[in-house]
């Protein structure tokens, strides 16, 4: 039970109630690390920018106004946090973090049903980690269904149905790759 | 038509549409084949992205944000304690001030109210202190004649209240000073002619009563006085002083400093 939504939660933060932050914390580092991850990232590196995300919500608690949801809000800091360490990354010439289950074991020989479905998980999330990374972006942001499209729109800086139409066509391109490895 | 149908699929599939405005969809999906192939496509590529597993966070990410979350508590304490030391203060203070403030505006008004009507009419005061003065002349007087030494004495201390003692004073004080047969209270005369020593007549009574003093003392105190006052007449007194044989040594010593240092 949240009687606590999480924008009251933001704004007790805000007026300097730094330990709500926990809470909020509690509610959303499934979904960030879940962000960061499916967007490339390994485990660890995903876990820092998990970090790094509340690290700037702290600092910039003042900006928040409580006008728009919360989550809309968080995920623009995280997609800034991801853009921050991918720049820095391709700066330093270090080859992004792959995800173990991206890695392809080359086994091909699935003996059974079990098999079969790893097997399927594991190219699910190959076929994610083929699509340009905006695409890859929009349907991790579409996926939890938290974001209503207006909001995704002004967390991308376009319109509502623009970000219906991306979405739609970044999932009609993950359907086509997977289809393709399965294909293989 | 696709993009309006890609918008639209999206509506529908999350919900955003209203009943009738669904209804409308699944109709248009009915009579066209391959916009419903589309639709189809679309709800098993959102079925995937919904199985696309993630692995849980390690227990070293909460670890690394609760750590980072009270070492910012931390910070934001360290700063607190002023504002709160600050506000406790006001807190506590600004009632009482207000109370304390308005007691004394409440006593300032009753007293100016109930002030008495005294009007000070210098006449009147000079009148009375003409008054006491005269009552303290007689009262000097009185005292000085007494035979007991003890009111003598108070009578030389009444003497010291005058502002501005007036010849009759003064010439009581100076008779003291030569004939009570009390050392302490011709000490004490000596002491209070002190304060009209600018006064000529008063110098002159002391320098005459100089050869009148037998009290190692008195001479003692009369000569640092002149030195003081460095009264070139008093040296012809202090000589005579001098040839007196039962003079005390150290006075003797004493009053030769004293007209050396007059000269």
């Amino acid at each position: 039970m949240q009687t606590l939504t999480d924008n009251v939660l933001m704004l007790k933060v805000k007026s300097g109630d730094l330990d709500k932050l926990g809470l909020l914390y509690e509610r959303h580092k499934k979904r960030l690390f879940g962000f960061f991850y499916n967007m490339g990232n390994n485990p660890s590196i995903s876990e820092d920018l998990v970090q790094n995300v509340f690290v700037r919500i702290l600092k910039y608690r003042h900006s928040f106004t409580g006008e728009g949801p919360f989550t809309a809000w968080m995920f623009s800091m995280a997609r800034n946090v991801g853009n921050d360490h991918y720049k820095k990354i391709s700066r330093e010439g270090v080859s992004r973090g792959i995800a173990p289950e991206q890695v392809d074991k080359g086994t091909g020989d699935y003996l059974n049903e079990t098999m079969d479905q790893e097997g399927n998980a594991q190219m699910l999330t190959k076929a994610l980690g083929l699509l340009p990374s905006e695409k890859r972006e929009i349907l991790l942001l579409s996926k939890y269904r938290e974001l209503k499209f207006q909001e995704i729109g002004e967390i991308l800086g376009c319109s509502e149905g623009a970000a219906k139409v991306r979405v739609h066509r970044a999932l009609k391109d993950l359907k086509t790759i997977f289809l393709q490895l399965e294909t293989r | 038509m696709d993009e309006k149908f890609e918008i639209w699929a999206m509506d529908y599939m999350s919900g955003n549409l209203s009943e009738s405005e669904a209804k409308e969809f699944e109709f248009f999906l009915e009579g066209h084949g391959e916009y419903r192939e589309k639709y189809d496509d679309l709800l098993k590529a959102w079925e995937l992205l919904q199985a696309i597993q993630t692995p849980e966070p390690s227990e070293s990410m909460d670890e690394a944000f609760f750590t980072m979350l009270s070492s910012e508590m931390e910070k934001k304490e360290d700063k607190a304690p002023k504002q709160s030391v600050i506000s406790m203060l006001s807190g506590i203070l600004r009632p009482q001030w207000a109370i304390g403030i308005f007691l004394l505006m409440i006593g300032l008004g009753v007293g100016y109210f109930f002030r008495p009507e005294v009007e000070p009419i210098p006449t009147q005061i000079m009148a009375a202190n003409n008054e006491t003065e005269e009552v303290r002349q007689k009262l000097v007087l009185t005292l000085l004649d007494q035979p007991s030494a003890n009111q003598r004495l108070q009578g030389v201390s009444e003497a010291n209240k005058f502002e501005n003692a007036d010849d009759i004073v003064i010439r009581a004080l100076l008779k003291t000073l030569n004939s009570d047969p009390n050392v302490n209270v011709r000490l004490a005369a000596i002491e209070s002619l002190t304060n009209y020593v600018d006064k000529p007549e008063v110098r002159q009574g002391l320098v005459q009563s100089i050869p009148n003093q037998e009290s190692p003392i008195l001479q003692i105190t009369l000569a640092n006085l002149m030195v003081a006052l460095q009264e070139k007449a008093s040296i012809e007194p202090f000589k005579q002083l001098l040839k007196q044989k039962q003079l005390d040594t150290t006075v003797k010593k004493r009053i030769e400093r004293s007209i050396e240092s007059i000269i």
